[in-house]
């Protein structure tokens, strides 16, 4: 194997969260932004599962092979399995807020956003402007 | 900060950074060269020692159990952050009766459709079942079977219409399964020190090694797990699902103090 090839995952890793980093600096739509910090996150997963493969070796699963088969890392893939948990809830979790700020707002773009006000009700909040008049 | 000047600071940011990113990646272990030494150890020893068969399950119910154990939690608060957002700007009163808006039309499902889903919803429940049972002897475990499960409850909704969903899914049995899974998980953590073993230490009988019934006390967090995510992966769908209805005209006045 090749010297490209030792360094070809951790290239792909490094190159996910380098694009992922761009969308959300770039992002002019909340919901594109959930979407970049989901590319982030894989790079996570794509880091992860290379550092723990070896060539020649079966998944952690001794059923149809004996243990003692030369296996990949498990530990890594336990933490890939919680990564990809707290990914999906996480990215609810920032939906929700997209949607209540789009609720607030009106708007999705990131641009558009202001500090709260610590009023109660949209009327006492000046810079609500946007909001659509019944 | 515009986004030109944004763009060009994460520019400045990244060349700084390239050269220490550069020697990081030439500095790890070739890929596909080795593991690491405690993934070895694992591989080895934990087959004999606690008859599992799946080494992931192994180590995020039982050697790593008190890290899922935090995990779960974290679960259970993301969905609850989620569900109070939603829900407190749209009220609790009506959680579980399915609102329609008014002038919305309702298209009735085509036979195929509907057919299609009753086969493949309770064949991906099934699926869902079966990848949580066998979690410490073949690929899958709580989480994932978990999530399948939930799916399934999608294909209810796709065949059946939003009604007949609402009617199968009800809100306060997800909220029953997500909390009870949880407390069943810090329960298999006490439990133990009852009787004088460790917190979280695997006290049941261990079974045999490739048999569902292997691994003891890792199959009642399974469970756990299995209950947590299926009702909290639901609840979301719900939640989601309840925005989609939620009426999109002005809001009465008193309603905005969430």
């Amino acid at each position: 194997m090749s010297h490209a090839m030792d360094v070809l995952p951790y290239a792909v890793a490094a190159w996910l969260f380098a694009v992922g980093l761009y969308g959300i600096a770039s992002s002019r739509n909340l919901i594109h932004l959930v979407g970049c910090l989901s590319v982030c996150q894989s790079a996570t997963y794509a880091l992860l599962l290379g550092l723990g493969y070896r060539w020649g070796s079966v998944a952690p699963i001794f059923y149809d092979h004996p243990p003692g088969t030369p296996a990949v890392d498990p530990v890594v893939q336990a933490l890939v399995l919680t990564d990809i948990v707290v990914g999906a809830t996480l990215t609810a979790l920032l939906l929700v807020l997209t949607v209540q700020v789009y609720k607030r707002g009106g708007s999705l773009d990131p641009e558009t956003l202001r500090p709260m006000r610590g009023g109660r009700t949209p009327d006492s909040a000046p810079t609500s402007g946007s909001k659509a008049a019944p | 900060m515009s986004p030109r000047a944004r763009l060009a600071l994460l520019a400045a940011a990244g060349l700084a950074l390239l050269p220490g990113a550069a020697a990081t990646l030439g500095g790890l272990p070739a890929f596909g060269s080795r593991i690491a030494e405690y993934g070895a150890r694992i591989n080895a020893l934990v087959p004999g020692e606690r008859h599992v068969a799946n080494m992931v399950s192994a180590i995020n119910f039982d050697l790593r159990g008190l890290d899922t154990l935090g995990e779960e939690f974290m679960l259970l608060a993301a969905i609850t952050g989620t569900v109070v957002l939603l829900r407190g700007r749209r009220g609790e009163g009506m959680t579980d009766r399915a609102m329609r808006r008014p002038g919305r039309a309702v298209r009735p499902q085509t036979e195929a459709v509907v057919l299609a889903c009753r086969v493949a919803g309770v064949l991906t429940a099934l699926f869902g079942l079966y990848v949580v049972l066998h979690a410490t002897v073949t690929p899958g475990g709580g989480f994932q079977g978990g999530v399948i499960l939930a799916s399934a409850t999608l294909l209810v909704y796709l065949g059946e219409g939003y009604v007949g969903w609402r009617d199968a899914v009800r809100s306060h049995w997800l909220d029953a399964m997500e909390g009870g899974g949880a407390l069943l998980f810090a329960l298999c953590g006490l439990v133990p020190m009852l009787v004088g073993a460790a917190f979280l230490q695997n006290v049941l009988p261990l079974g045999t090694f490739r048999d569902l019934f292997s691994g003891g006390l890792m199959l009642v967090e399974n469970l756990g797990v299995a209950l947590a995510v299926t009702g909290g992966f639901t609840q979301l769908f719900l939640e989601f699902m309840e925005e989609t209805r939620a009426a999109d005209g002005p809001e009465e006045p008193g309603e905005d103090s969430a």
